[in-house]
C-alpha cells in the first residue's frame, strides 16, 4: 500500500524527468537477473561492494552482455563478508563511484522485470543508495526466484518439503553452479535456474 | 569474466590468450529440453554451439530413422560452426538428453576465423577430414602396399619368348626388338635355356659370332626358377642369392614366364618391407629371430601409411607363418616334417594376430608315422618360439602339451568326444580347431581332420545352438537409448565387439563348411553362398576392422612405452576418443548388436 503510494509519487515527480521512462510498463520479453554482494546481511545497514546484472532473453541467457560493477571500498567493509564474496579493500581500488554504478545499473536494466535469489533484499538495498541520489525506488516488478521454485514445487509435489539453499536447488534442477559469491556468477546462475524451472525442469525429474 | 567454459581445448587451444579472452565474455548461455531441436536442417547458422554439459545428436533427415543418427556430441564438443561456414546447417542438431550451451555468435566467430587462421583451418578441416573419412568407409578396395606386398610371381610375371634350337642369332635380336624384351628362351631337347642380351651382346662383339650362327651355342641351361605361387619377394631373394637379373617361371617343366629384377624391386621401394626379405634370408634361428622382432616395427610403419587394415593382417599372417615354417623346417627332421602337420589355432589361424600375443598350436602327426622323440623336439620347438617373439599360451595349449599333439584317427575321436561332451571347454576347442590353419609339414593332413570336424557338427543342430550361444555371452555395451555406455575404465571392445562377430561367423561358417579360416574370408563365402546379404557381411568386415583397429592402437602406444603397462588394450575408454570415432564406434556396436539378434533368431536362442 506504502510501496504504490510511494511508487505513484515517484513517477510523478520523475514524469519529466531524465528517468521517467521507467515508470512505464513493460512490454518486451526479456527479464534482468540481478544480484548484489554487500557488506552485511541486514538491508537497512548492508553497503553495496558489486553489482552485476544480466538479461534473459528468450532461451538465452546474454551473459556476452552483462554488467559487472565493482565499486568504491564503501566503509563497512570488514572481514566477515570479506571472507563470503572475496573483494578485498584493494579489489575494489578501481571501483566505480556509487552515483555512477548505479547510473549505469539503471540504464542497464531500464524498465524490465528484475528477476534474484531473495531478490527482495538486494533490491531493498539498491533502494536505499538510489534514493538518496535519484529521488526514487525502483519501479521494477521482481521475481524471486526462491519464491517461484517453492510454490512451483508445491504444486508439483505438495507432499515434499522444500529444501531451500542456493546450492541445493541448483543441483535439484541440474543448473551448474557459475562462481559462488560472485555478484555475475550468482546472477548468472538464478537465470539459468529460472530457464530451467520455466521449462518444466521439475516435473521431469 | 566468469563464465565457467573450458577453453584449453582445441580447437580454443589454437587461439591466444587475448582470443580466448575473446570467446569467453562474447558467449550467451542457452538451456534446452530433451528432444529439442536446437538447429534444424536448412536453418541458417547463427551460432556455434559448446556443449557444457548434455548430449545432442546431429541427425541426417534424408535418411531413413535407423540410419539418420550420423553425429553425437556431449560434453565439452563443439557443433554448428561448419553451419556458420555453409551458410546453412545441412542436418539437425536435437538433444538426447537436456543440455547446457554456450552460444558463440556468428560475427565473433567469423573475427577469431580471420584473426586466426589456425582456429578457422580447425573447422574446415573437421569437415574436410569427415567427408574424406566417409568416402573412404565407402571405397574398400584401396591400392595399397600391403597388397603388393602379398604379390604372388604368377602376377608380376611377363610371357616368355621361347624360340627353338635352330633360331639364329640375328632372328633373336629381331625378335627381342619386336617384343621388347631383355630375355628369351630356348627350347633344345627337353631342356630349356635362356639368352639375355647381355649373353647376345658378348657373343656378337666378344667372340665374333656369326649373325647365322645357332642361338642355341650361347643359351645358358642352369635355370634359376620360380613357381608361379611363390611370392614376390621369394622370386627377388633367389635372384640376389644366384646374382641373376631375372628368374624363369616353370609350371610341371614348362616354362610359362620370366620375372625381370626391374619388375619386382618397383614393388619395393619401402625399407621397411625388407623384412619379409629378412625372413626369407635367414638361414639360422638367430638371423631368423632378428628378422622376427623387427615386425611391430613393420606394423607401425603400415598403420602409419593407412595401409587398410585388412591388408595389413593378411600380410603379418604370411610374415608369422613363414617364420614358423622355417623354424619348424631348421628344427625338425627331413623325413619327420612330410609325416606332420603343424597348425596354427585361434586368432593366428584365423590370420587376424596382428602383433603376436600367444602361440595356440598343435601339431597332427600321419597314422602309422614312427617318431619316438617326438615330446622332445615338441618342446624345443615352443621355447624356439618364444624366443622367435611368441609369448607361451596360458592355457597350455601348444605342442609342448602333450594333448595337443596327436595322430590322424587320434584327433578324430578327440573331435568326436568334444562334440559330444558340449561343455564350455570343449567348446572352446572346437572353435579354435576350426580356426586351425596349416602352416608347416605335411599340410594336407589338417583337410582331413577339418572335414570330420565338417562332418560332425554342421547337421546337428543342437551343437550349433550351443556354439551360437556363446556369441551372445556378452551384450554390447550400448545403453537403452542406443548410445555408448561410458564406464570410467572403458568399454571392452574385444567381449563386446570382437567376440560376438568371430564367434558368430564362425558358427555361420560351420554350418555353412566354409573352407577360408579368416573371419572376413568366412564373411566373403557365407555372402557368396547367399546365407548373409553382402551389404550386412560387408557392414561386419568393417566393424571387426574398426575394433581391431582400436585394440591395435592401444597395443602400439603400450610397445611405446606409453600408456600404462597394466592397461588392458581391449578396454577403449569413450571419453578419451574423438566425436568421429565415436560415431564409427558406436555404429559398430549396432551392427554387433544387430547380428546378436539375428543369430538368436536363426539358432532359437531366445529364451
Amino acid at each position: 500500500m506504502i510501496k504504490s503510494l510511494r511508487r505513484a509519487a515517484d513517477r510523478r515527480k520523475q514524469a519529466n524527468g531524465r528517468y521517467g521512462w521507467l515508470f512505464n510498463p513493460y512490454t518486451g520479453d526479456e527479464l534482468v537477473a540481478i544480484d548484489c554482494e554487500t557488506t552485511g546481511l541486514d538491508p537497512k545497514t548492508a553497503e553495496l561492494v558489486s553489482i552485476a546484472a544480466v538479461r534473459i532473453k528468450g532461451d538465452h541467457v546474454l551473459t556476452s552482455d552483462a554488467l559487472d560493477l565493482r565499486l568504491q571500498q564503501p566503509d563497512s567493509l570488514t572481514g566477515d563478508s570479506i571472507r563470503i564474496h572475496r573483494l578485498r579493500g584493494v579489489d575494489l581500488e578501481e571501483g566505480e563511484s556509487l552515483q555512477a554504478a548505479l547510473e549505469q545499473f539503471i540504464d542497464f536494466i531500464g524498465n524490465r522485470p528484475l528477476l534474484g535469489w531473495c531478490v527482495d533484499y538486494d533490491v531493498n538495498v539498491i533502494n536505499r543508495h538510489v534514493r538518496p541520489l535519484f529521488g526514487f525506488d525502483l519501479p521494477n516488478v521482481s521475481i524471486d526466484m526462491a519464491q517461484i521454485y517453492q510454490r512451483e514445487l508445491r504444486r508439483i509435489r505438495p507432499h515434499l518439503e522444500p529444501h531451500l539453499g542456493f546450492e541445493s536447488i541448483a543441483k535439484a534442477l541440474n543448473v551448474p553452479v557459475m562462481g559462488r559469491h560472485t555478484a555475475l556468477g550468482d546472477a548468472t546462475t538464478t537465470a539459468l535456474m529460472y530457464l530451467r524451472l520455466t521449462k518444466g525442469a521439475l516435473e521431469a525429474c | 569474466m566468469m563464465v565457467d567454459i573450458d577453453l584449453s581445448q582445441a580447437p580454443f587451444s589454437l587461439l591466444d590468450e587475448a582470443g580466448r579472452a575473446r570467446v569467453a565474455n562474447g558467449v550467451d548461455m542457452a538451456y534446452f529440453d530433451t528432444g529439442e531441436v536446437i538447429l534444424d536442417a536448412g536453418q541458417p547458422g547463427e551460432f556455434v554451439f559448446i556443449i557444457h554439459k548434455g548430449e545432442v545428436a546431429e541427425l541426417d533427415t534424408t535418411l531413413p530413422n535407423a540410419r539418420a543418427r550420423i553425429g553425437h556430441y556431449t560434453a565439452g564438443d563443439v557443433f554448428g560452426a561448419i553451419s556458420i561456414l555453409n551458410g546453412q546447417s545441412r542436418y539437425r542438431f536435437k538433444t538426447e538428453q537436456e543440455t547446457l550451451c554456450y552460444l558463440l555468435p556468428k560475427a565473433l566467430f567469423e573475427q577469431l576465423c580471420e584473426v586466426y587462421p589456425a582456429f578457422g583451418d580447425f573447422f574446415r578441416e573437421s569437415l574436410a577430414s569427415k567427408a574424406r573419412l566417409l568416402v573412404e568407409r565407402r571405397a574398400s578396395d584401396g591400392v595399397s602396399m600391403a597388397g603388393f606386398m602379398l604379390a604372388r610371381v604368377a602376377e608380376c610375371m611377363r610371357t616368355p619368348c621361347i624360340v627353338t634350337e635352330s633360331t639364329t642369332v640375328a632372328e633373336a635380336v629381331a625378335m627381342l626388338n619386336d617384343q621388347h624384351a631383355d630375355s628369351l628362351l630356348v627350347r633344345a631337347a627337353g631342356r630349356v635355356g635362356i639368352v639375355t642380351k647381355t649373353d647376345l651382346l658378348n657373343a656378337l662383339i666378344l667372340q665374333g659370332l656369326e649373325r647365322g650362327s645357332p642361338v642355341l651355342s650361347i643359351a645358358h641351361f642352369t635355370l634359376v626358377t620360380a613357381r608361379p605361387e611363390d611370392y614376390l619377394f621369394q622370386a627377388l631373394v633367389s635372384m640376389t642369392r644366384h646374382d641373376v637379373a631375372r628368374v624363369v617361371v616353370m609350371e610341371s617343366d614348362t616354362p610359362i614366364g620370366v620375372v625381370e629384377l626391374t619388375d619386382v624391386l618397383s614393388y619395393f621401394s619401402s625399407r621397411s618391407y625388407v623384412v619379409s626379405l629378412e625372413v626369407e634370408q635367414a638361414e639360422n634361428l638367430d638371423a631368423l629371430a632378428r628378422a622376427s622382432a623387427r615386425l611391430p616395427e613393420l606394423v607401425k610403419a603400415l598403420m602409419s601409411q593407412g595401409v587398410k587394415l585388412n591388408f595389413a593382417m593378411d600380410l603379418l599372417a604370411a610374415l608369422n607363418g613363414r617364420i614358423i615354417s622355417k623354424a619348424f623346417q631348421f628344427l625338425i627332421p627331413p623325413q619327420q616334417q612330410s609325416q606332420s602337420c603343424f597348425i596354427v589355432m585361434g586368432s593366428e589361424g584365423r590370420g587376424e594376430q596382428i602383433l603376436k600375443t600367444d602361440q595356440d598350436n598343435a601339431l597332427v602327426l600321419k597314422d602309422g608315422s614312427d617318431w619316438p622323440a617326438c615330446a622332445a623336439d615338441m618342446q624345443r620347438l615352443t621355447e624356439t618360439l618364444y624366443k622367435l617373439g611368441y609369448p607361451p599360451c596360458p592355457g597350455n595349449i601348444m605342442v609342448s602339451n602333450p594333448e595337443w599333439v596327436n595322430s590322424e584317427s587320434g584327433w578324430r575321436q578327440t573331435i568326436s568326444r568334444w562334440v559330444e561332451r558340449r561343455d564350455g571347454a570343449s567348446l572352446m576347442n572346437i572353435a579354435i580347431m576350426l580356426d586351425a590353419h596349416a602352416v608347416a609339414g605335411n599340410v594336407q593332413l589338417l583337410d582331413g581332420i577339418r572335414r570330420h570336424l565338417f562332418d560332425s557338427c554342421s547337421h546337428d543342430e543342437i551343437f550349433l545352438s550351443y556354439f551360437a550361444k556363446m556369441a551372445l555371452r556378452f551384450a554390447a555395451p550400448l545403453t537403452l537409448f542406443g548410445s555408448l555406455k561410458r564406464p570410467a575404465h572403458g568399454i571392452d571392445i574385444k567381449k563386446g565387439g570382437i567376440f560376438p562377430i568371430v564367434q558368430g561367423v564362425r558358427t555361420l561358417a560351420l554350418e555353412c563348411r566354409t573352407q577360408p579360416t579368416s573371419t572376413l574370408g568366412r564373411l566373403d563365402a557365407l555372402a557368396a553362398q547367399g546365407r548373409l546379404e553382402p551389404e550386412f557381411a560387408a557392414d561386419l568386415g568393417e566393424a571387426l576392422s574398426l575394433f581391431t583397429e582400436l585394440r591395435l592402437k592401444q597395443q602400439l602406444a603400450r610397445l611405446d612405452g606409453k600408456g600404462r603397462a597394466d592397461n588392458d588394450p581391449n578396454l577403449v575408454v569413450v571419453q578419451s576418443l574423438s566425436s568421429l570415432e565415436r560415431d564409427l564406434l558406436r555404429e559398430a556396436l549396432h551392427i554387433v548388436k544387430d547380428f546378436q539378434q539375428r543369430l538368436s533368431h536363426r539358432f532359437h536362442l531366445e529364451y
